[in-house]
Order: structure tokens, then C-alpha cells, then sequence
């Protein structure tokens, strides 16, 4: 039955459910992040100060961006360290997650929750607390790693204090917070993996390692993709670990970009110059997100290359 | 919701709820306890000191009714609220708790009533610290200034001292250096006797400068010095130089391995557990010293002044300073004032120190409190209080402080020489100062 | 063959696995004793001191802790902002994915999304400062709740976007060749065969939420503080409470901790098998 408009019933509610699915989220966006985002990108054309109580903004145009290439030798520190921070420990959570959603996958029935449980623990800890927890467990006086050290007859290492240790150190312990990340997202992908669709994959796979390269991971993908680019974005944000732990030092051996941004942001109240840090660095984020997707993208096309051959 | 500011135990509270109303009962009309002000709020810190204050909190409100609501927050997060506080149309506190370093921030923003203002020739009571004239602004100059604008009243007090381990010191006969000379041949001293590091320095990047402070200044140096007709680099002067070589030597010779990422945390840590001979920190961590539960070394340290150089002695000044929004009503600036008016009363201030305070006065020495042992810090205090500078006395401060951190941090880990490091340092200003738009004139390079 | 190397390949995983548990056991328990030590004892390392109820006392009922009412509220901020953004961004990703919608808006809400993600939050603090404080809105659990949603909403999407993608295609035709809604399709057939991926994402909007700390700082007022707020009060100045901040983390730990496991009980596997036909 169709009325004057031609449409049925069904379709009008189709209608209406995409607006009222999309609704939400737009009117969320656009009412609480379009103002913060422009504001933003806005300010870093500017330099602002306070005189009697009033803001002044001075249009300065493209010259915060040209202070923050010549002059800020900080943040450039920054953005080297944070590149190798970046790939490197995503690169370690992506396995190490992967490989502990697998263990826990074929556990037994106690293995399971318990396995999870202590899995899940590193994110649940409130980072200020992972940060100050570090502190003591790396520190040189009396840490606990150097009180084992020290039990095996090993002189005290200086986790912290080394300028090249340092930043070996927080790596460390993002990864420490951070695999349960991952863990918690491969595991809910394998979950959800059809049955039958890997039955079909294994009959004509020989070991386990055959399983993974060409059923698991190309059926994971998607959800690797993604747990993948979100970590890169977090791995650039990382701040508590680096404040706690080092505060960027010593020397610029632990400076992270997002910390540099606090620094010229909050501690120095500069905004303009720390709206302008910003978005050069949600262009290098960018920037990796791209590179690593081009990465995958070739490791399959590789990979269905010599499938095609053999 | 609900309304709370301070939680005592319940018992305690009934009993304190009992006797309140058993004296306003006992009382004649004219009550003693009605409140002529309305009720403020102050934004502070949770800190070691934040109970001593609450004990004079309390104090205020059973002598003169008028009540203080606290606003309790990190240190890391105070500043952002006082910011948003003061940068709004409408403030939502009337009185704030500045750490020295924003001082100059939020003085030459203009957010904040001077005293006088308020109320027509103020001025701090005698004896009351001025800690190198933060309480002062002046606006033309855009710097602190005795004779400038007074802003607003110090909360507590707390410059750095010389810390030294008596029970250390007896057992290599060593006595109490008066020079920089001294000191580094008690820390070589201590260094090889080998249970504790003979000095340690503060040199992680984000407390060297105020460390490095009192070097610079006893040693007849500065950062910079602020003119009429601009900002004149000194830095790297041959005083600069003098001081960084007695900071990094202290630093390097006889202390932890890797000074260069010893932050204030880690030195009270290493005062705390007896691993520090001696150290230049703060007064304000004597509390927690002299706390059986936090400390192995009750009873044993003491302060000092800090050595003499040939620029006299000086100490960095860390203290917090009560300052009153102008976004407030007149009626709640007049109520703040009378707190910080009674704030400053040397009754107050001697009770300020009985219940674990350091005091903003610096006539509390040889008196009653000197004589007794749990406050033998009062003379040392009162000594380096007044000697007390602020090394970047600029709204700029921060920006100069991150940049100057960097420099002398790889000073001391030694990526750089100290001439390098001053004249990195000094560069550093001069461009910081120029794009502010100052005129910069700078000395030769070391 | 595969046996040797199936065998190796499972001994270094497993070694891996259970290395990884006795790293995040070993720490974790070491910091939770800390919750009974006093700070000297904390600061010089000793594992075995004497035991004292202090940290607690002091967490629970000195002047100025409400530390109770900061876990109550952080329930419910984060119970609270978890349900509405997964709500929105399950809705919002299955008809993304799913339906026909004009190119141009996919682009725009994902791009956003992202771009949202990839900026710093912190900076954002300050704009939402001012526009709660003009709406009057500052202080009030609305405002934090609101404020995380939208900071979780990127991720929530793009999360149930993959895991709806990964839904098969037959399945959702076959239900609009039923005649079923859209709506329909969304709360009978999809939201059912994602419940593991949804629990998941549920979980980790839970956490961020419940460890937020910039946000969380600057728009609550002593009323409405959550207790990642009120833990790091105890970092301060000069010294790092450490007892109290085991002791408060281990109070926030078992609240998120106990909800996420039970999640977990209502995941199946293989939900899928037989759902084609």
C-alpha cells in the first residue's frame, strides 16, 4: 500500500532512521568540536596576550609557523624522538597483542578470564599512577629492577637518567600500558570471525604459521588497520609517561611532540605558537597513518603475488 | 549539591559543632562570632603545607566568623584554573594561591585588584617578606618593582636553603661551609667516604634554573637585567661563567651519576633516605624531613644560609603569593583583603609555623620558635628569605626558563662547555626578547 | 612438517604470553603494597615493611579528600558518556557502512572524525572552558559527559564501523528483502552479532573515560571531581605521595576492572556460524 508520496511506510522510517542515526553524532560534532578545532587553527595565526585583564590578539599571519621551523629546536628534537617512539612500540603492541588475543583464544575455560583479566590490567591502572609506579620500579637509588640487578650481583642501571637509555625506558612502559590496547581489539576481532569461513581457509593450509599469514591476518585486516592507525594517533599524544618519567629530559634524549606542545601551550601560554605546533603535527601524524597503510598495502600485494605463483 | 570544604571526622566535628554552640550560648548579645564578611572562595594546592594553612583557614573562621571555602587542585592543574578563573568575565574564585613563577604572568595581564585599590594606601605590615619585590608590580616597566603596584600578600614563604646532615657532618668533622669553596670540599669529603653523595644539584630540565639561581646571583651575575630603554643580556658574563663551573662542578664531581635528571622529587628523596650529604632545596620540604613516616633522617639535617660569593649570598624565591581578582564583586575583594590583612599578624604567623607552615615574616628568628629544636630552621629561613631574587622577573619567564633549562641541563651531562652553554643560553634570550618586541643589547660572547 | 615448527612457534608465544603476565603482575602487586607502606619505606625500595592502614586513612578521611564521592562520580561520568557515545556511534557507523549514503557525507563526518582524533585534546580544554562557563553549564556532570563523548567519539565510530563491516553483506539483504527496517535490521540482526566487538569498544570508552584527567580537571567543580583528578593531588611539588596514590588506584582500579570482566562473560564465539542460513 503506497500513499500520495509513493513511498511506504518502511521507507519513510528508512528515511527517518538516517537522519535520527546520524543526527547524534553530527550535532555532537559540530556543537562541541567545530568551535575548539577552528579556534585553533584560527589562533596560530596569531599571537595573543593579556593587558588589563582583556585578551589582544595580534595578527601575525604565517610567522608562528616560520619561528616554529627556524627557531624551535625543542620541538624538532621532539618530533625525531616521537617518530621512533611511534614505530616502535606500535609495532610491538600490534604483536604482542596479537599474539596474547591468539593465547587467549585457545585457553581453557579458566585460563580465559584469568588471562584477560591480568591482560587488561595495564589500561586500567590511571595513567598518573602508571607514570609514578615506573618512576619508583626504574628509579636508580632503590628501584626494584636494580634491586634484582643488584641480587645477581649486576651493578645499578640508570633506566631514567641515561640520555641513551632513557627513551628505551618509556618505550617500555607505553608498551607496558598500551598492549592491552591492542589485546582487547584483536581478540574481540578473532571473536567475531566467521566459523565456517575459517574452516573452509584451513583445509588448505599446512602449519599454523600458513594459517596466519594467509587466513587470520588477511581476515583480521580491517581490524588490524584500524587498531593500528588509532595506536599511532595515541603514541603521538603520549604525554603522561614522558611528564612523570622524565619531563623530556635529559638533555632533549625523552621530548615527545605532545609534551612540547604542553609546554609552549600551557606552561609558557603561548597559543598562538602552540595551535601553530599543533597542526604542523597532525600533519606528520598524517603523514605516518599514510606511509603505514602504503606499507600493508604492499606486504599484501606481495603476499597475493607469491600466492598467485605457488 | 552538597557543599563541603573540609571533612573531620564525625566525632570530632560534633564535639567542634558542641562547643561552638555552647560558647555563642555563653555569649552576651553582640555575638563574637557573627560574620561581617561573605564567604570566599580561594583556589590553592594540594601540598605539604596545605594543612598548616588550614589550620590558620580554620583559625580565621573561629575568630571572626567569616568563612573560606577551599578549592582544592593539583599542582599540575592549579595554573590552568587560575587562568580560566581570572581570564573570565566573572571569576569564580576571590582569592588565589600564585606560585612565584606565574607571578609575572598573571601581574602584567592585569587581572589582578591591587591592594591599594582596594583600599586606599595599603601596604604590607613590617616585617612581612617582600621575597625580591614580587609582591610589587610596575606596569611601565613590565617587571617587579618595589615601588610599583602592591598586588597582593604571600600565602607562605619558601626560598631555598642549604641543607646539610649533622650526623654526616659529625662523622667526618665537618662543619657548616660558609663558601662555595667550602662546600665543595665538604661534599668531596662525603663523596669518599662513600654512604651518601656529597652534594646534589637539581639539574633536570625542568628545575635547573631555579637551582642554578643562587650560583648565579651569589656569584655577582644574573640572566638579565631590565632597563629603561630595553633588556640588556648578562648571562654569559665572566660571573656567568664563574657560577656554572661551581654549579657543574658540585654537580658532577660529587653527586648521583646523572645529575642531569635529578628533578626536586628525586632530591628530597635522596635527603629523605640519608643518600644526600648536602643539597640547596627548598625550606618548604622541611616537614616532610622531619616526618618519622617519610623520613629516615628526623632530627638530623639542618639549614644553612646559602655560601657567599662575590655577590653577596642570594636564594631562589619559590613562594606563593595571595593575589584578589578584579572579576569579583567589591563586596568579596573587601572580604579577601580582611584575610590577608589578618594573614600577615605575627601571632598568626608564629601559629602559621606551631602547626607545620613556613612563614611570610622574617622577624619570627631569635625569638620563641628559634629556640626550639623542631623549628630550628626559622634563623636559616629568615637569613635567606632576605636575600631572596627572582631570576626572570618577565612575563616571559617560562618561555626563558625552557629555553635557558636546556642549555645548562646539557652543561651538566655534558654534550656542551660551560661558555657554550651561556652563550647558547644567552642567544636564546636575546631571540625570545627581540620577537616580544624589547630592545636586547648583549655583552661579547665567552 | 608442521609439527617442530608449530611446536617452537607455540613455546615462544606462550613464553611471550605468560612472560607478559608476570611483567604486569609483578609491578602490579608491588604498587598495590605500596597502598599499606609508608612513604619512607616506599622510597627506600623495601619490599617487606611494616604494615599500616595510613595511605587510607588519609585517602578516605583527611579534610580535604572526598575521595568516595570522586569514585561515585566518576561512575557516573563514565558509565553515563560510555552508553550515550556507544549508542550514537553504533548508530551513526552501521548506517555509514551499511546504507546508502551520499559520498560526501561519509567523508565529511569520518575526515572530521579523524582530524578531531588527531589534534591534542589538551588545547581544546580552554574553548570548552569558556563555553560551559557562558552556558552556565560549567561544573555539572552534563558538561564532562558531554565533553567525553565527543573526545570518544572518533574512535567509537571507526571501531563499530569495522566491526559492522565485518558483518556479511547476505545477511542485511536478506533482512531488507524481509522487508525490515532499517531500524529494525540495526537493533534485531546487527547489534546482536556484534556484541563482542561492541563490549570491546564499550570497554576501552569506559577506561578512557574513566581515566581522563585533563577534561575532567578543568570542568568539574569540587563537586563533581573524578578520581583521577583527586589521585593526582597526591603528585606534588616537592614530593610524590606514593602510598596514597597506590592507595587510591587500587580503589579506581577495582570498580573498571570488575565491569570490564563481566562484559567479557557476555561474549560468545562463533555467533556467526549458522546466522547466514
Amino acid at each position: 500500500m503506497t500513499n500520495m508520496h509513493g513511498m511506504t511506510p518502511t521507507q519513510r522510517s528508512n528515511r527517518r532512521w538516517i537522519t535520527v542515526s546520524l543526527l547524534p553524532a553530527i550535532t555532537i560534532f559540530a556543537l562541541l568540536s567545530a568551535f575548539p578545532v577552528f579556534n585553533l587553527i584560527g589562533l596560530s595565526l596569531f599571537k595573543v596576550s593579556w593587558e588589563e585583564g582583556k585578551a589582544v590578539y595580534d595578527f601575525v599571519g604565517l610567522s608562528n609557523y616560520k619561528y616554529l621551523f627556524t627557531e624551535e629546536e625543542i620541538y624538532w628534537a621532539g618530533v625525531r624522538n616521537t617518530l621512533v617512539f611511534s614505530v616502535t612500540v606500535v609495532t610491538f603492541q600490534m604483536a604482542l597483542g596479537f599474539t596474547m588475543a591468539l593465547a587467549v583464544m585457545r585457553a581453557g575455560s579458566i585460563g580465559r578470564p584469568l588471562l584477560t583479566g591480568v591482560f587488561l590490567l595495564p589500561i586500567v591502572i590511571p595513567p598518573i599512577v602508571i607514570g609514578t609506579m615506573w618512576r619508583l620500579i626504574l628509579g636508580r637509588e632503590f628501584g626494584l629492577f636494580n634491586q634484582i640487578l643488584d641480587f645477581f650481583g649486576a651493578g645499578p642501571i640508570d633506566w631514567l637518567g641515561n640520555p641513551d637509555l632513557a627513551l628505551g625506558a618509556i618505550m617500555f612502559v607505553d608498551i607496558w600500558h598500551w598492549t592491552p590496547f591492542v589485546f582487547l581489539l584483536m581478540l574481540a576481532g578473532l571473536e567475531g570471525l566467521d566459523e565456517e569461513v575459517l574452516e573452509a581457509g584451513r583445509i588448505d593450509v599446512r602449519s599454523f604459521w600458513q594459517e596466519l599469514r594467509h587466513v587470520l591476518v588477511p581476515m583480521m585486516l580491517p581490524t588490524i588497520v584500524i587498531t593500528m592507525v588509532f595506536r599511532i594517533i595515541l603514541s603521538f599524544k603520549v604525554f603522561d609517561e614522558v611528564y612523570l618519567l622524565t619531563s623530556g629530559g635529559p638533555g632533549t634524549s625523552t621530548e615527545v611532540v605532545n609534551f612540547s606542545i604542553y609546554r609552549v601551550f600551557f606552561a609558557q601560554d603561548r597559543v598562538g605558537d602552540g595551535s601553530a605546533m599543533s597542526l604542523v603535527t597532525l600533519v606528520a601524524v598524517a603523514g605516518v597513518i599514510v606511509v603505514a597503510n602504503l606499507v600493508i598495502k604492499l606486504a599484501r600485494r606481495r603476499a597475493s603475488h607469491s600466492e598467485d605463483e605457488s | 549539591m552538597f557543599d563541603q570544604t573540609k571533612k573531620l571526622p564525625k566525632m570530632t566535628r560534633r564535639a567542634v559543632n558542641g562547643l561552638a554552640l555552647a560558647a555563642l550560648l555563653s555569649t552576651s548579645a553582640g555575638a563574637v562570632l557573627a560574620a561581617d564578611q561573605p564567604t570566599i572562595r580561594l583556589a590553592i594546592n594540594q601540598s605539604p603545607w596545605l594543612d598548616s594553612f588550614i589550620a590558620m583557614v580554620d583559625k580565621y573562621e573561629d575568630e571572626t566568623g567569616n568563612k573560606i571555602e577551599l578549592d582544592v587542585s593539583p599542582y599540575a592543574g592549579l595554573l590552568e584554573k587560575v587562568r580560566n578563573s581570572v581570564r573570565g568575565a566573572e571569576g569564580e574564585f576571590d582569592l588565589l594561591n600564585i606560585n612565584s613563577l606565574w607571578l609575572s604572568e598573571i601581574y602584567s595581564g592585569g587581572f589582578l585588584a591591587p591592594l591599594g585599590e582596594l583600599s586606599d594606601g595599603y601596604a604590607l605590615a613590617d616585617g612581612v617578606l617582600t621575597y625580591g619585590d614580587t609582591v610589587s608590580w610596575n606596569a611601565d616597566s613590565n617587571t617587579f618593582a618595589a615601588d610599583g603596584a602592591l598586588m597582593g600578600v604571600p600565602l607562605n614563604g619558601n626560598v631555598q636553603v642549604l641543607y646539610y646532615n649533622t650526623e654526616i657532618y659529625a662523622g667526618l668533622g665537618l662543619t657548616e661551609p660558609t663558601t662555595w669553596a667550602e662546600v665543595q670540599s665538604n661534599a668531596d669529603a662525603i663523596q669518599a667516604a662513600g654512604d651518601a653523595y656529597g652534594f646534589v644539584t637539581r639539574s633536570g630540565r625542568k628545575s635547573i634554573v631555579y637551582n642554578f639561581t643562587p650560583y648565579l646571583f651569589s656569584h655577582g651575575g644574573s640572566f638579565f637585567e631590565v632597563g629603561a630603554d630595553g633588556i640588556n643580556v648578562t648571562i654569559n658574563s665572566s660571573e656567568g661563567l664563574a657560577a656554572l663551573d661551581t654549579y657543574v662542578g658540585l654537580a658532577t664531581q660529587s653527586g648521583p651519576p646523572s645529575p642531569g635528571a635529578v628533578e626536586q622529587g628525586d632530591l628530597i628523596q635522596l635527603l629523605s633516605t640519608g643518600r644526600a650529604g648536602q643539597a640547596i632545596a627548598v625550606i618548604g620540604a622541611w616537614g616532610g624531613l622531619e616526618n618519622p613516616e617519610k623520613s629516615a633522617v628526623v632530627g638530623k639535617l639542618n639549614a644553612a644560609l646559602i655560601p657567599t660569593g662575590a655577590g653577596g649570598s642570594a636564594s631562589s624565591a619559590g613562594h606563593w603569593v595571595g593575589g584578589i581578582p578584579a572579576n569579583i564583586s567589591p563586596e568579596r575583594q573587601q572580604a579577601a583583603l580582611a584575610f590577608l590583612t589578618w594573614f600577615q599578624g605575627k601571632d598568626v604567623q608564629t601559629a602559621y609555623v606551631q602547626a607545620g607552615g613556613v612563614p611570610v615574616r622574617g622577624d619570627l628568628a631569635g625569638g620563641a620558635l628559634s629556640a626550639n629544636d623542631t623549628y630550628r630552621f626559622i634563623d636559616a629561613y629568615s637569613a635567606n628569605a632576605a636575600n631572596a631574587v627572582m631570576g626572570l622577573p618577565v612575563p616571559e619567564a617560562s618561555e626563558i626558563s625552557s629555553a635557558v633549562a636546556l642549555q645548562l641541563n646539557r652543561a651538566v651531562i655534558g654534550e656542551m662547555t660551560s661558555a657554550e652553554a651561556l652563550n647558547a643560553a644567552a642567544a636564546d634570550i636575546a631571540t625570545i626578547m627581540e620577537r616580544e618586541g624589547y630592545t636586547v643589547t648583549r655583552g661579547d660572547d665567552l | 612438517m608442521s609439527g617442530n615448527r608449530a611446536g617452537i612457534g607455540r613455546v615462544f608465544s606462550n613464553t611471550l604470553v605468560w612472560g607478559y603476565a608476570l611483567l604486569v603482575l609483578g609491578p602490579m602487586t608491588w604498587v598495590l603494597s605500596n597502598a599499606f607502606k609508608y612513604q619512607i619505606d616506599i622510597l627506600t625500595g623495601k619490599v617487606f615493611a611494616t604494615f599500616t592502614w595510613r595511605n587510607f586513612e588519609q585517602l578516605l578521611f583527611s579534610r580535604q579528600s572526598h575521595f568516595l564521592d570522586n569514585l561515585l562520580n566518576s561512575a557516573i561520568v563514565a558509565g553515563t558518556s560510555t552508553v550515550i557515545v556507544i549508542l550514537v556511534a553504533s548508530m551513526a557507523a552501521f548506517t555509514l557502512t551499511r546504507l546508502n549514503v551520499p559520498k560526501w557525507v561519509r567523508w565529511t563526518v569520518l575526515g572530521w572524525a579523524l582530524l578531531f582524533q588527531m589534534l591534542p585534546t589538551l588545547t581544546f580544554v580552554s574553548s570548552w572552558y569558556m563555553m560551559f562557563k557562558m552556558t552556565g553549564l560549567h561544573g555539572t556532570y552534563f558538561a564532562v559527559i558531554i565533553t567525553h563523548v565527543v573526545f570518544n567519539l572518533p574512535m567509537a565510530l571507526f571501531l563499530m564501523m569495522t566491526f559492522i563491516s565485518a558483518l556479511p553483506q547476505e545477511l542485511i539483504q536478506a533482512a531488507r528483502m524481509d522487508g525490515c527496517s532499517y531500524g529494525a535490521i540495526f537493533w534485531r540482526i546487527v547489534m546482536p552479532l556484534v556484541r563482542g566487538g561492541l563490549i570491546a569498544t564499550a570497554a576501552l570508552m569506559f577506561i578512557f573515560s574513566w581515566s581522563d584527567f585533563a577534561i575532567s580537571l578543568n570542568l568539574t567543580s569540587t563537586d563533581t571531581m573524578t578520581a583521577p583528578v583527586a589521585i593526582a593531588t597526591y603528585a606534588q611539588e616537592y614530593e610524590i605521595r606514593y602510598g596514597e596514590m597506590a592507595a587510591g588506584a587500587a580503589m579506581s582500579m577495582l570498580p573498571a576492572l570488575i565491569l570490564i570482566l563481566l562484559g567479557q562473560k557476555f561474549v560468545v564465539r562463533g555467533l556467526l556460524a549458522g546466522a547466514v542460513k
